[in-house]
């Protein structure tokens, strides 16, 4: 033993993986940056705008599956130099967690806002014919929805809402702050006035209600609602198997620093996909999660913890994954995948997928 | 490992206080937050006072699976409270149990820390974190009831005691070589 100060403490420890997300533009394909400089350390629990807390993932894993080809040369082939292959890199998890965004992530296509509707209306499988609209009023914020005496009382504390612009017939990507889906044509949803409010992420929990706005108990994902919007009651949430629409995000995966250095993957741009990556490239086949090392065999409090087994790859995707707490009861959790997408750093032009972002403890040797 | 000590307990010392402000214990005449070392108090023979956290430190290890220069270690810690209640009655001793582990897993979390050198004022900044699990909280215990006592936990005495146990995880201050 030495107490030579040169090498402190360097092995940044976890326990739990923490994951935001944020829009990216899809007109324009720009992701939401994340600078490391600028707010790498941020408070977990207030993340920078306009990330989005989505929460703790389990069984978080990352996958690279993009080739270094030799360049050879000479009479003998010998190595001279190599190049990248094709970029291929995924990342798959599970969210422990429910709600409207976690469900859009996990299930990759359009994901709607089943509105309450008339009782008298055609059963249909994401929500028949809703009731018509409330209108926000000027000066309405992400928080607060301004409707205006009288039209409160048609809604109460608990009641979860959808407050997004008229579908006004338009075509190409809907929804306020945050693409929700891509219309190609009216006739395709009916030129239903209440379409984007179907699939808009701009949801929220009624918190408490004043003389003429709705306060929510947390802010509209996709910021203030817009002049003219309109606010329905959403009685749940339905993704659905199939579709044409693919989300994407940008996506920031925080590793915890239990031990004082912070770890970031930061993905520019992430497009869900059910193709599971074939992990078992290597002798040792695939690398156990952080929760399977963690959570092996007994819990903290010393009850039995049943983790999914590791699956072997070219597996089917599972949608869903059941945790045993305790037998029998179990938890679902909603299985994630997500295909890395190219952004040019504008630093240097280069094409990556990934930024892996590393912040040493306070006084721990840097190499 | 005495930083580590003293960094957990400053902690949960700072963080009861935020909690709970009313949840105070007077010792040797100054009245402070009811986090205690017993370790650190004078050796003199007193009960432990009632509606307060006594940590006590236990066995410490190396964690497995370690390469690196500096070695990771885990120390048991013990944090036990009890109470008799708010009222003569005590009637509510059950529920000020209640607040009393609620308030423990307050102050727990989040569950890691700053470790610094409190013996230099101001403390200094040793670099890396300390982190524990979370407390297990173990059975309710009773005592001071009356001797036919029946039922088998004898929470219906007059006393009602909870001991908790965590492992405190920290970098040990020397290298290994």
């Amino acid at each position: 033993m030495s107490s030579s100060p040169l090498r402190s403490a360097m092995v940044p420890v976890t326990r739990r993986i923490r994951v935001y997300f944020a829009p990216v533009d899809r007109t324009t394909e720009t992701p939401t940056v994340f600078d490391p400089g600028k707010a790498g350390l941020f408070a977990l629990e207030t993340p920078p705008a306009p990330w989005i807390d989505v929460g703790y993932i389990d069984n978080f894993q990352r996958f690279c599956q993009t080739t270094s080809e030799p360049l050879r040369a000479g009479t003998q082939g010998a190595p001279a130099g190599q190049f990248r292959g094709p970029i291929d890199v995924r990342i798959e998890f599970d969210f422990r967690e429910w709600g409207k965004l976690q469900m859009a992530l996990a299930a990759g296509s359009d994901q709607m806002n089943v509105l309450a509707s008339d009782p008298n209306a055609n059963a249909q499988p994401s929500g028949g014919t809703a009731l018509p609209a409330v209108a926000v009023l000027p000066g309405s914020t992400a928080t607060e929805i301004v409707l205006g005496a009288g039209a409160v009382s048609g809604f109460s504390v608990g009641d979860i809402i959808a407050v997004d612009n008229d579908y006004q017939q338009q075509t190409g990507h809907v929804g306020t702050g945050i693409a929700a889906a891509y219309v190609s044509d009216p006739a395709t949803v009916n030129q239903d006035v209440n379409y984007i409010r179907r699939v808009t992420f701009n949801v929220g929990r009624v918190a408490q209600l004043t003389a003429t706005s709705i306060l929510l108990a947390q802010p509209l994902p996709g910021g203030a609602p817009a002049a003219g919007a309109g606010v329905q009651k959403v009685i749940a949430f339905v993704d659905r198997e199939g579709g044409s629409f693919f989300q994407e995000w940008s996506g920031l995966f925080v590793a915890e620093e239990d031990a004082g250095g912070r770890v970031c993957f930061y993905y520019p741009r992430l497009s869900p996909t059910t193709t599971i990556q074939a992990a078992v490239n290597t002798s040792r086949g695939a690398m156990p999660s952080l929760t399977q090392i963690l959570f092996r065999g007994t819990s903290k409090t010393g009850t039995q913890v049943t983790h999914p087994p590791l699956q072997p790859a070219g597996r089917a995707f599972e949608r869903e994954q059941f945790v045993v707490l305790t037998p029998p009861v179990v938890a679902l959790g909603l299985r994630a995948a997500f295909l890395a997408l190219p952004h040019t750093d504008e630093n240097d032009g280069q094409t990556v997928v990934c930024y892996r972002s590393y912040f040493p403890s306070p006084m721990a040797a840097v190499y | 490992m005495q930083f580590t000590k003293d960094s957990f307990y400053m902690t949960l010392r700072e963080r009861l206080a935020s909690v709970n402000s009313q949840r105070t214990v007077t010792l040797n005449g100054v009245t402070r937050p009811a986090v205690i070392v017993a370790e650190n108090e004078l050796v003199v023979p007193v009960t432990p006072l009632p509606n307060a956290f006594y940590i006590e430190w236990g066995g410490a290890q190396v964690v497995d699976g370690q390469i690196a220069s500096r070695i990771l270690m885990a120390m048991d810690c013990v944090i036990s409270h009890h109470t008799f209640g708010t009222v003569e009655s005590g009637v509510d001793r059950g529920r000020t149990l209640a607040e009393l582990d609620m308030e423990l897993m307050a102050i727990c979390q989040p569950p890691r820390t700053d470790k610094r050198d409190y013996t230099q004022s101001p403390s200094v900044d040793l670099g890396t974190d300390i982190f524990w699990t979370l407390p297990a909280l173990g059975a309710v215990t009773g005592s001071m009831g009356p001797l036919n006592e029946s039922l088998p936990e004898k929470t219906q005495s007059a006393q009602l005691e909870r001991r908790a146990v965590l492992q405190v995880f920290f970098f040990s201050e020397v290298n290994s070589l």
